[in-house]
């Protein structure tokens, strides 16, 4: 059987992942599933009836403690990744997740048709995130404030620190800590869904396009089309980005 | 008819000297955080005011929080009837009817404009140009209205007052509305609770009263002093909240042992009151001492927030089985199934892309080989 | 020429009630009775959790507090076939009585006594022949002239203040008053230690219920464990509390609230024969001593009296189609079937609309709907329900309790049976019942200690708890004797939500208006011929509707 070609891509290493945000996406993933564990276990805490005394036992004390801790890493980090999207490279530029202009939408339509309904047309092929990787992203960064605001809104009148403090606002806004809880346990829900879908795609990504998807959120490596590489550089250069060819 | 009587007189009368008086203002100074030079002033003051004159209107209510105010405890509301305040309309106590209670209540208006404080039990229904309240043949809004306007401040008693309470649970077919709303540019003191703590609604008058001043409120308008705290922080029960053992159902081994009512409903996380301290009715017991949940009352929407035996929150619009845990279950078994199914699609559809790619790297293999 | 006068608001009540009348020569010719406000609570349980319906319906009343919550529970289990166990029953009679004993002395001596009582008038009095008076009439040990003139020094201070608060412009010095300075100061400062005690009482359902008002119902039971030998359920210490607060109650009942109630009574004597009114009366029944489901172990047995003939007892069927209906021919309501139908509860429906005047009006047009009552009737009779109702039903069934305190009563008075069908029979008949029930609340008490020696620990039956469990359509009905009167909740359940919840109070069967036939309800009936003397003082007005001890927000809901 002749097989037809289409193209044969000549492959280059690119540093993609910066260290910072490899740090931040690991720690991030770390926390975030603690606190999904921990914030399920305090909605909804098993029951174990126990003969010993209750100064001998703190479970729901622990999980709420690591809820906060957590919480706390949780933010600081966002908040520094926040801060990186200024000062890292172009492939951690906050213009990656915000629309800012008709090529960004043209770049969803793109992805939608080819990764998610699998339409046949030509592979996009893009360096750092796709757009709609960036666009969820940017969701996902909504959701990130959602949760801290609510987050710290409820645990504003637990704490004597001016941090929480500044965010007793929330409930007043939304009427009461009920309404605060009830948001922040549906916004667990979002991040249950997008950690599944997240996941997915990153496989489904090594697995297409097999461009080294999965360990480039580890090495910050990741192996990119010579057309492609050239293209990214030419719409936007970032000297800073390293290659293979640079090193 | 003769000059009203003055707190200097007051006290005068229960047998306090001059010197006391004094001293009992410098104490008042020192708590209020005042310089020394303020003394005279409040002890001048307080020597020359009468009772504060006071306008409790009732609207859509059940009457539940005039019922608490007299159970009061600490000071008694006797005491607060006939001592500290000029109570000269309430539709619950007072002696007159029909005409002459609302002349009672015009006099101390024209009277004490800009002096008097309103209080106002129970939400005012807008719907209808008001017509679903009506007293001697006004609506509730008009009388709320004329009342503010002259009013030094104003209390809102009570859920109803503060949020609507019941009456505007969904559907709110009367358009149950709460006080801050409806009057503007009033200092608008909220006392929410179905009904508030007796000693919380005295406490909040007797500040007003002996302090001269509005209490130090927080970010929903509710008194500092009652509603910092939220009964899961102040509740006994907290420690078996915290070692994980809970009441699975009520009259259950756990329930006797006094375990923490969480898993079935107890809304004291995510409630502000003094019900944990304070108690109720001075000091017998309160919700959670008696084995039920705190259901919430002196939280906003507390009707339409989830029911009252289950913790996880009602997701609105999914009928009343739906809990956000439920709803988000069914979410993720659709997002397996559209990864698993979207896989599957994969390794049909991109077949000979993946073929391809397999090839290239044979390729490759075999000329690096060489 | 007859004049029509307007009582609104009518005040030392609960709610929102609008008396209107046509005076002719000194006495009421017609009237009629609206209640202004609604908050359509019906429709707002609509869809709901049949659980939590106990919550949304104990907040139609604060004044009667807990017995909508109680009637709601009642209704549930009854549709889902629960049984409670006995300590529960027991609990709920407990905070019931203390309830009922809560509620009318309240109403005795802060809603209706300043209907009897001059309080400027006090001021005129003795207090060494009031202290003697005092003594006479009652061993109640706060009664020493010095007791007297203090609080008669109190309340000088108060009237020369020139600020007389809620006893601003009163109707004082009103040819209506009867009473000699020195009973007025009694009454007063029992006024003042009524207040106090009440909020005594009360702690009784705090302790069972967490708190009053609107104290915490469980369907299937009570939410209080009983944990005897635990810190925090019902143990020793909360029961001898129950104890020492129903045992105080009693006595103040018997030492103040009785003596106070004769005394007065003996000076109005003439209002024996007036505000009779329908003569109509119905009671559900209440107080199981046996379990909810058996009602001839009632304390407050059921029956229906027609046209004052206590010799024929009827008896009422609340889930019989034809028996209790509700009409809305002049009330703000409409229904699918047209203004002029009936419907049983079960069928009920709650549609507002508000035909009257655009506010702010001087008078109603009663010709059109003028109220948010709906009429409800019992075959088709206009009923009177409450205190009065149940005295004479517990006197016509020939039970010794209700026979000897009414007997005792008559003979003191020395009036003859007829004047208890009157304003001053109403008003004695809540407290001859509140004596009783100060009793009975201590007999359930020792019923309920001897339970749990006997090692009967359960206060809560859990078993059709969960909604799963529950068949995919029930119909229920729970009623109660609420302080007011015979009450009663329908509901119907349809997957596990409510499909129809429609109450039917004591105010709505005493304070409706008009039927389509032209029937007066109880109210509007008992003030036929009231007199009244000075037409800008509707004193003699308000002590008729008074003896009824209305609840407007209770009638409406
Ligand atoms: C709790 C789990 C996780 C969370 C919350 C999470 C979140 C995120 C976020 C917010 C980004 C955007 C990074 C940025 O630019 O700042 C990202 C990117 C990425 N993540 Fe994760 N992640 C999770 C788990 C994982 C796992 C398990 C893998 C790999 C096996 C992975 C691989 C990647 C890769 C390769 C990218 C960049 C690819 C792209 O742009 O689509 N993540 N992740
Ligand atoms: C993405 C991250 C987060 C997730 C998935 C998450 C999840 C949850 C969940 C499910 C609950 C239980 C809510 C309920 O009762 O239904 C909860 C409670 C709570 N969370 Fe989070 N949370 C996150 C971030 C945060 C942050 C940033 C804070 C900030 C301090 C925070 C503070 C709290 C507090 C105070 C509670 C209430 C605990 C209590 O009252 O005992 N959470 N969280
Ligand atoms: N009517 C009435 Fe009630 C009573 N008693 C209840 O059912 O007062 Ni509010
Ligand atoms: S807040 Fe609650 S207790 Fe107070 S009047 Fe409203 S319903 Fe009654
Ligand atoms: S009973 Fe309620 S308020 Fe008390 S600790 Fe448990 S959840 Fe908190
Ligand atoms: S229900 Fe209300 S009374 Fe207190 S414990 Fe909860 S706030
Ligand atoms: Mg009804």
């Amino acid at each position: 059987m002749a097989k037809k070609y289409v193209h044969i891509h000549r492959l280059r290493r690119v540093y993609t992942w910066e260290l910072p945000v490899r740090l931040y996406h690991w720690l991030n993933a770390l926390v975030m599933v603690a606190l999904i564990v921990t914030g399920f276990y305090i909605s909804n805490p098993l029951v174990i009836s126990s003969h010993q005394e209750a100064s001998n036992r703190f479970v729901m004390g622990w999980m709420r403690a690591i809820h906060f801790i957590a919480a706390y890493i949780f933010f600081f980090n966002f908040i520094f990744r926040l801060y990186w999207g200024f000062v890292g490279n172009k492939y951690a530029n906050w213009k990656q997740f915000i629309p800012t202009g008709k090529f960004f939408f043209k770049e969803i339509w793109q992805v939608l048709k080819i990764d998610i309904l699998q339409l046949k047309g030509k592979e996009h092929l893009s360096v750092g995130h796709n757009a709609l990787a960036g666009f969820i992203y940017f969701f996902t960064f909504i959701a990130f404030g959602i949760q801290s605001l609510t987050g710290f809104g409820l645990y504003a009148s637990m704490s004597n620190w001016w941090l929480p403090k500044l965010f007793s606002w929330v409930p007043a806004i939304l009427g009461g800590d009920i309404m605060v809880r009830q948001v922040h346990h549906w916004t667990m829900w979002f991040f249950i869904l997008f950690v599944v879908i997240h996941v997915y795609l990153v496989f489904y990504h090594d697995y297409v396009e097999g461009r080294g998807e999965t360990s480039s959120m580890v090495g910050g490596w990741k192996f990119i089309e010579e057309e492609a590489f050239q293209k990214d550089q030419q719409t936007a250069p970032d000297r800073r980005v390293l290659t293979d060819e640079k090193k | 008819m003769s000059q009203p009587l003055t707190y200097y007189d007051e006290m005068k009368n229960k047998g306090y000297s001059r010197r006391d008086f004094v001293k009992f203002a410098t104490m008042m100074a020192a708590f209020m955080g005042l310089e020394r030079s303020a003394v005279g002033q409040i002890a001048k003051s307080m020597a020359s005011k009468p009772r504060i004159p006071v306008i409790w209107l009732h609207f859509q209510e059940c009457t539940c929080c005039s019922e608490s105010f007299i159970r009061s405890s600490h000071p008694i509301v006797a005491d607060i009837l006939l001592d500290q305040i000029s109570l000269d309309y309430t539709e619950t106590l007072m002696a007159a009817s029909g005409f002459q209670a609302e002349e009672a209540m015009q006099h101390t208006m024209n009277k004490y404009k800009g002096e008097y404080i309103l209080c106002v039990e129970g939400s005012v229904p807008v719907e209808a140009d008001g017509v679903y309240c009506m007293i001697g043949g006004k609506t509730s809004m008009q009388i709320l209205e004329e009342a503010a306007a002259g009013a030094k401040a104003v209390i809102a008693w009570g859920s109803c007052a503060c949020n609507g309470c019941v009456q505007a649970a969904k559907p709110n077919p009367t358009a149950a509305t709460p006080i801050h709303k409806l009057v503007k540019g009033k200092p608008i003191i909220k006392v929410p609770g179905c009904p508030p703590i007796g000693e919380v609604m005295a406490g909040v008058i007797v500040h007003l009263v002996t302090f001269d001043r509005i209490p130090q409120l927080d970010a929903l308008g509710r008194p500092k002093a009652f509603y910092s705290k939220r009964v899961h922080d102040t509740c006994y029960r907290r420690p078996f909240f915290d070692a994980g053992l809970y009441v699975e159902s009520f009259d259950d081994e756990n329930a006797k042992k006094g375990y923490c009512l969480y898993k079935v409903g107890c809304k004291g996380p995510v409630t502000y009151n003094a019900c944990g301290v304070t108690k109720w009715n001075g000091g017998t017991s309160f919700p959670i001492q008696s084995g039920h949940g705190c259901i919430g009352c002196s939280e906003e929407n507390y009707w339409d927030n989830g029911r009252l035996y289950e913790r996880a929150s009602a997701f609105a619009g999914f009928g009343i089985e739906a809990t956000a845990d439920v709803v988000g279950g069914i979410a993720l078994a659709a997002t397996g199934a559209g990864v698993l199914g979207h896989a599957v699609m994969t390794n049909i559809r991109k077949k000979d892309n993946i073929h391809m790619l397999e090839d290239e790297g044979k390729k490759e293999e075999k000329e690096l080989d060489h | 020429m007859s004049k029509r006068i307007v009582v609104d608001p009518v005040t030392r009540i609960e709610g929102h009630l609008r008396i209107e009348a046509e005076i002719e020569n000194g006495k009421i010719k017609d009237a009629y009775s609206s209640g202004t406000m609604v908050r359509l609570l019906e429709e707002i349980l609509r869809n709901r959790d049949p659980r939590d319906a106990w919550a949304i319906v104990g907040r139609v009343c604060g004044v009667c507090t807990s017995v909508h919550s109680l009637t709601s529970v009642r209704s549930v289990e009854d549709a889902l076939n629960i049984t409670i166990p006995p300590n529960a029953e027991l609990v709920r009679n407990i905070m019931y009585c203390t309830s009922f004993m809560h509620d009318h002395v309240v109403h005795f001596y802060h809603l209706h006594a300043m209907d009897w009582i001059d309080v400027v008038n006090a001021l005129k009095a003795d207090p060494q022949k009031t202290s003697a008076l005092a003594q006479k009439i009652s061993k109640w040990p706060k009664s020493s002239p010095g007791y007297f003139s203090d609080l008669q020094a109190r309340i000088r201070k108060l009237v020369d203040s020139g600020q007389l608060g809620i006893f601003s412009n009163g109707y004082w010095g009103h040819p209506a008053y009867k009473l000699p300075p020195e009973v007025n100061l009694i009454g007063l400062a029992h006024y003042l230690e009524a207040l106090e005690w009440q909020k005594e009482v009360v702690k009784v359902q705090a302790v069972f219920g967490g708190k009053n008002p609107h104290p915490n119902y469980l369907v299937g039971g009570m939410a209080c464990a009983i944990g005897i030998d635990d810190v925090s359920g019902i143990n020793a210490e909360r029961l001898s509390l129950v104890k020492s607060i129903l045992e105080e109650a009693k006595t103040f009942i018997e030492q103040v609230y009785i003596p106070d109630l004769m005394t007065i009574a003996s000076y109005y004597k003439e209002w024996g024969s007036i505000g009779g009114g329908l003569g109509n009366f119905m009671v559900y029944g209440d107080l199981p001593w046996n379990g909810y489901r058996d009602a001839s172990s009632y304390k407050f047995p059921p029956g229906v009296i027609l046209n004052k003939d206590l010799s024929k007892l009827y008896e009422v069927d609340l889930r019989n189609d034809g028996d209790v209906q509700e009409f809305i021919t002049h009330s703000w309501y409409e229904y699918k079937g047209g203004k002029d139908i009936g419907l049983h509860p079960w069928k009920g429906e709650s549609k507002i609309k508000y035909t009257g005047p655009k506010p702010p009006f001087e008078h109603l047009d009663m010709s059109q709907a003028y109220s948010y009552l709906k009429t409800p009737r019992w075959q088709g009779h206009a009923m009177e329900v409450g205190p009065l109702a149940r005295v004479l039903v517990g006197y016509a069934r020939g039970r010794e309790e209700f026979k000897d305190v009414v007997d005792r009563a008559l003979k003191t008075l020395d009036i003859p049976a007829s004047a208890l069908i009157s304003t001053l029979g109403r008003t004695a008949a809540r407290g001859f019942e509140a004596s009783l029930v100060s009793q009975w609340a201590l007999d359930f008490y020792y019923q309920l200690v001897d339970n749990i020696k006997k090692g009967d620990t359960r206060m809560a039956n859990m078993d059709m708890f969960n909604p799963d469990t529950w068949p995919k359509k029930a119909i229920g009905v729970g009623h109660a004797e609420a302080p007011r009167g015979a009450l009663a909740h329908w509901i119907n359940i349809e997957d596990k939500k409510i499909s129809n919840y429609q109450l039917v109070v004591p105010t709505t069967w005493n304070a409706s208006p008009r039927d389509s036939k032209g029937q007066l309800s109880a109210y509007e009936s008992a003030l036929l011929g009231t007199p009244v003397a000075d037409e800008k003082q509707p004193l003699e007005i308000l002590r008729t509707v008074h003896s009824f001890d209305p609840c407007l927000a209770c009638a409406v809901h």
